[in-house]
């Protein structure tokens, strides 16, 4: 399964009211280039992505708030997942895209003995499983989308053969995050000082 | 932390409009966060890390929500990772309040060699990562402290630290 297959699926069950956050992986220039346009807030450092959604989304109670993380990354902080589970959040789906690598630098640890879905099963998000297909990554992305209470899917995808180029001044650092509050701003749920 | 401060902290932050609360609990400022859990005026969010917590409340903030993180120096050294990237990349309006472990007049009983370190990296790392903060150690001053330190964290957009010591936390 490639990934970027996974997120043509997810970007085509988003709608523009929906918030995106990416990990700093391919999963940012891949996200980008199926869904361009947008709340999206781009390329999070390691250990960062899935707290940094859950935040937007005690901010966007309304709205459905998607993860796009990496095994790498959500291993980082993976006591993330405990806070997730505590919060509780009606309105968030998290993605960890697993490939099992650190980009070219050798395989992670869910090559080996590490489930990511168990263990946030065993954080207490009851909605956690792993995904093998594109079949099952569809069904279950869509489901993620109507379900009340905090999904998280594992998608265990192959490693990436090529790079996808993305405009850097949309998807990293100020820039891009002045491109995401410009999208905030005009969201009709955004209400700056709540 | 006495009665007295927590009534003023939780006074100034309802009413510089901050009502999303978030913690890893530590000894020094528990009265505080368990004064805010208790008040539904307050979300009052418990983090099983500190870095997490940062970004949580960095999500939080940029998406329009106002923020207290309560945490102290231990919890500012864990969470220096999220911090930088939260404060100097991407300019999340976070109010931190920080017990200053370590600072004169800390008797809590921990060996002086922690306290010795916090005392020592305390300030500096503040500085390395580019976060301004001010010491609060007077209940005169700590009402306007947070109002400034409020107001300073989202003109600037940027976390901002109140290290509460002294008179204020001990």
């Amino acid at each position: 399964m490639k990934r970027f297959d996974c997120l043509k699926i997810l970007a085509s069950l988003v709608d523009e009211h929906m918030l995106a956050v990416t990990s700093l992986s391919t999963n940012t220039p891949f996200w980008f280039n199926v869904r361009p346009q947008g709340p999206n807030f781009f390329a999070l450092n390691m250990g960062l992505c899935l707290p940094f959604a859950l935040g937007l989304s005690v901010a966007f109670p309304k709205r459905k708030i998607i993860a796009i993380d990496s095994d790498g990354s959500l291993m980082n902080d993976s006591s993330s997942l405990i806070t997730v589970a505590d919060v509780n959040p009606p309105n968030l789906a998290a993605f960890v895209m697993d490939n099992g690598s650190y980009a070219h630098m050798g395989s992670t640890f869910t090559t080996r003995k590490t489930d990511l879905a168990k263990m946030a099963q065993g954080a207490g998000i009851a909605n956690a499983s792993t995904v093998k297909t594109l079949e099952e990554f569809s069904s279950a992305a869509k489901q993620a989308m109507e379900n009340v209470g905090p999904t998280l899917i594992v998608a265990k995808v192959e490693r990436d053969a090529g790079r996808v180029s993305a405009d850097r001044s949309r998807t990293s650092g100020r820039p891009m995050r002045e491109w995401f509050m410009d999208a905030l701003r005009r969201h009709p749920d955004y209400k700056a000082g709540r | 932390m006495d009665q007295h401060s927590v009534e003023v902290i939780v006074e100034t932050l309802k009413e510089q409009g901050i009502d999303l609360a978030v913690t890893l609990p530590e000894e020094p400022t528990y009265s505080l966060t368990e004064a805010m859990r208790e008040d539904p005026f307050f979300q009052a969010v418990t983090v099983a890390g500190e870095g997490n917590g940062l970004a949580f409340c960095a999500g939080a903030a940029l998406g329009g929500r106002r923020v207290v993180f309560v945490t102290g120096i231990a919890g500012l050294l864990v969470g220096s990772w999220a911090l930088s990237q939260m404060g100097m990349v991407y300019g999340a309006p976070i109010l931190i309040l920080a017990s200053y472990r370590g600072d004169f007049g800390d008797h809590s009983g921990i060996p002086g060699s922690q306290l010795l370190m916090f005392k020592q990296v305390a300030e500096p790392l503040l500085g390395a990562l580019r976060v301004p903060y001010r010491v609060v150690n007077q209940k005169a001053t700590l009402k306007r402290m947070i109002q400034e330190g409020s107001f300073a964290c989202q003109d600037y957009s940027h976390p901002i630290v109140l290290l509460l010591s002294g008179e204020v936390l001990w």
